[in-house]
């Protein structure tokens, strides 16, 4: 008799178990959709302001001077870059997760994905509060000098960045227009959006497949 | 898509864009340019002469390249091909549709949403975000 009850209680308790993680597939695949929306909306306007940066530097230098025939085909690596890593959801299912690399920074485990996971988690908030970017950083930089570094190491690296930027303004020409610079950093943000939405897809695709997955056994 | 095949961890992976020729311009000024040793790019910019043949080839080229973990491409260049991209259905590399000057993003065209708006009303996707 009491055998039977336990094994009844452990059942009840399974079961609930699998409602719970039922339920938090339904909340992750909600909650990765909303937000990727809601970036995609953001990612709009950040465009919309680099082509209009864009715009207002070709209006100043000249359309023969912004232009594709100008792009640098010569033998050269990209200079920002991506890491792809394995996110295990659970013990099964797998996922890509994506980190951006900006300006061959320097590839110190601790130091790029603590301000990864710094500036994602930033995004995210952002994604539902919109703020004003200061002229001269992008938001990258921004979360850069307020991370827990010393002053010495930012101050490098800041000024390894401004080279790297300055050697990709250089494909149109040595004095370029204050727009074209702008245009970089809003282009920069929107980089930095693209990766989160990234994450997010990733995010919402694996909830997806799990609840649909869940569905198929519920039919069978 | 998720599931349980391995995913390979790449350091260095490139982001590949198919767009217009100012939203190329402005993802080049931000670093993601690159050419290899037989003078390839990892970009093609669209415009009015582009086929779609052309476009049809840099995609297929793009996603089977080991090196490219994101592809960029323009949602109305995505619209052009739109059986090519929503039969492709690898976790890497990550498709992603972005808008264009001219033609701004609709979510009732994304390909990953159109495979998951049946999981709640079809109105809410494209009408609740306007």
């Amino acid at each position: 008799m009491e055998g039977q009850d336990q094994t009844r209680g452990d059942e009840a308790q399974q079961e609930k178990q699998k409602q719970e993680a039922e339920d938090e597939n339904v909340l992750q695949f909600l909650d990765s959709a909303d937000t990727f929306l809601t970036l995609m909306d953001s990612l709009s306007s950040t465009l919309r302001q680099g082509w209009l940066e864009l715009a207002s530097a070709r209006h100043s230098m000249g359309a023969s001077r912004i232009s594709s025939a100008l792009f640098d085909l010569k033998l050269h690596s990209a200079a920002t870059s991506l890491q792809v890593t394995q996110h295990d959801v659970g013990s099964m299912v797998k996922r890509p997760h994506f980190t951006l690399h900006k300006w061959s920074f320097p590839d110190d485990e601790t130091c790029c994905s603590e301000e990864a996971k710094f500036n994602e988690d930033k995004l995210q908030k952002n994604a539902n509060s919109p703020q004003l970017r200061h002229r001269g950083t992008s938001q990258f930089s921004e979360l850069l000098e307020k991370s827990p570094t010393s002053d010495g190491s930012s101050l490098k690296i800041d000024n390894q960045i401004q080279k790297e930027r300055s050697k990709s303004l250089s494909m149109f020409g040595t004095l370029v227009s204050p727009k074209l610079r702008a245009a970089q950093l809003s282009f920069e943000t929107a980089l930095e959006t693209l990766i989160v939405i990234a994450n997010m897809r990733s995010s919402m695709i694996s909830a997806f497949d799990q609840i649909q997955k869940e569905m198929e056994d519920i039919k069978q | 898509m998720a599931g349980r095949a391995q995913i390979p961890s790449k350091n260095s992976a490139l982001i590949a864009m198919i767009a217009d020729e100012d939203t190329v311009t402005g993802f080049l000024l931000a670093g993601v340019g690159n050419v290899d040793l037989r003078r390839k790019t990892n970009y093609l910019v669209v415009d009015s002469k582009t086929t779609v043949k052309a476009i049809e080839d840099a995609f297929k080229e793009f996603t089977a390249k080991e090196d490219i973990a994101i592809v960029l491409i323009s949602q109305y260049v995505a619209n052009m091909i739109r059986f090519l991209v929503d039969s492709y259905n690898k976790p890497v590399p990550a498709i992603l549709e972005i808008p264009s000057k001219d033609h701004p993003y609709d979510p009732a065209h994304d390909s990953v949403l159109s495979r998951v708006k049946y999981l709640f009303s079809a109105e809410s996707v494209a009408s609740g975000r306007r």
